[in-house]
């Protein structure tokens, strides 16, 4: 028998701890591991603080139907963050570019397009009380998806750690904005972008934050 | 040309057959995994670092972090993209670990001074200490180079070498006592 090549304290530790492992499910498939607290953001939300007024004047498919395929983008945003997590898999740039331009685009056009069908005016007094509501709201309910998603992200290995925090960080930005959404009946854009945008991208950059600081504390 | 590729294709599928042997516990699997990424990945490392030895040391921290990490492989994808990819983590980390020791030798403050990083005594040179090092017993060489030279916590040493935290501990500070000693005993050697 040939002389292990291995350095000796190498194949040692691998040997002492050497137990048959199940490879991760993939990145999609562990993405649905927040997809129970998407539905929470999207139901909870306005459960919670009430359904907004003219839910009926904007109609299922703008409101309802709009709000899931915010909750489903931000779904795919975090299974992008998961792939580009492990080691060897990070997004092409065209890809990266799509995925982080198309969430903040849908914010945009959601809102633009919302403000179309029904427009409302923002009433005096109120912008400041508004903005803080929403945003304040928006950032505090969606902590705990990020959280998992961070959780999920960190037990992998990425490349690019700031990368994907900020694509899980806009995912959860998004599945918390669906909810928003549904619970604050102002259309008026630019409430809509200052408050329920700058929640999101204050998520994307909490979350490209968050998974330096984790990357950096591994090492 | 088709040749090289449908060579390299074939060693890919191998490898992968390895990787999902290797996950299912299998030590011949590892070691022939290592064999076959060794030299390659040796050769990635060089490059990036520009030392022989700091090359040589990544690529056994480069196995240690595949170890640790071997759930991360999704088969029956490509192995290399994956090592190679563990490989340049280990890099930016040690690059950040050099870094964040040469900022805080600047600025005349002892490398960790909580994890007692001696200071090398007047008039020794940098191949004393080296030589020093090389003398020590393999594992406690490991567990003292792990903490002290890529700034590993015990705890994570402890995870890696798979052993309890205070025999981290412990075979880093023996290490520490047994260099003392060479160093000490090198130094009243010399005029």
């Amino acid at each position: 028998m040939t002389e292990s090549p291995l350095p000796a304290v190498l194949l040692e530790a691998v040997r002492r701890d050497l137990r048959p492992v199940r490879p991760l499910a993939p990145p999609w498939r562990r993405a649905l591991a927040v997809a129970p607290l998407a539905v929470l953001l999207l139901m909870g939300q306005p459960l919670l603080w009430q359904w907004r007024s003219n839910l009926d004047a904007l109609g299922g498919p703008v409101s309802w139907g709009l709000s899931v395929l915010q909750s489903a983008a931000g779904l795919a945003l975090i299974g992008a963050a998961l792939r580009e997590a492990v080691p060897g898999r990070r997004l092409p740039g065209a890809a990266l570019l799509l995925a982080l331009g198309g969430g903040l685009a849908l914010v945009l056009g959601v809102t633009l397009f919302t403000a179309h069908v029904l427009p409302t005016v923002m009433p005096p007094g109120v912008a400041w009380r508004f903005w803080w509501e929403c945003y304040g709201m928006a950032v505090l309910a969606g902590l705990p998806a990020m959280a998992v998603a961070a959780a999920l992200s960190a037990r992998l290995l990425a490349g690019r750690p700031a990368v994907a925090g900020a694509l899980y960080g806009l995912g959860a930005g998004l599945m918390t904005d669906a909810g928003v959404r549904l619970f604050c009946w102002v259309t008026e854009p630019a409430h809509v972008i200052a408050a329920h945008g700058g929640a999101v991208l204050t998520f994307a950059a909490l979350g490209a934050a968050a998974s330096a600081v984790l990357e950096r504390m591994k090492a | 040309m088709e040749d090289v590729s449908a060579h390299a294709g074939d060693e890919e599928r191998e490898l992968a057959r390895l990787m999902v042997a290797y996950q299912g516990g299998e030590l011949a699997a590892f070691e022939a995994i290592y064999a076959a990424l060794a030299p390659a990945l040796h050769g990635y490392l060089l490059a990036l670092s520009r030392d022989g030895s700091v090359a040589q040391d990544l690529v056994q921290d480069t196995f240690f972090e595949m170890h640790r990490s071997r759930r991360t492989y999704l088969p029956p994808l490509p192995v290399r993209p994956w090592a190679f990819g563990i490989a340049r983590n280990v890099h930016r980390r040690h690059r950040r670990a050099a870094a964040r020791r040469a900022r805080h030798e600047d600025a005349g403050v002892d490398v960790s001074s909580d994890r007692r990083r001696p200071a090398a005594p007047p008039g020794l040179q940098a191949h004393d200490i080296e030589d020093a090092v090389r003398r020590l017993p393999p594992s406690r060489r490991e567990a003292w180079r792990l903490h002290h030279v890529h700034g590993f916590s015990f705890a994570e040493i402890a995870r890696l070498l798979q052993i309890q935290l205070s025999a981290a501990k412990l075979r880093s500070s023996r290490a520490m006592t047994t260099l003392r000693a060479l160093l000490g005993a090198g130094r009243r050697t010399r005029p």
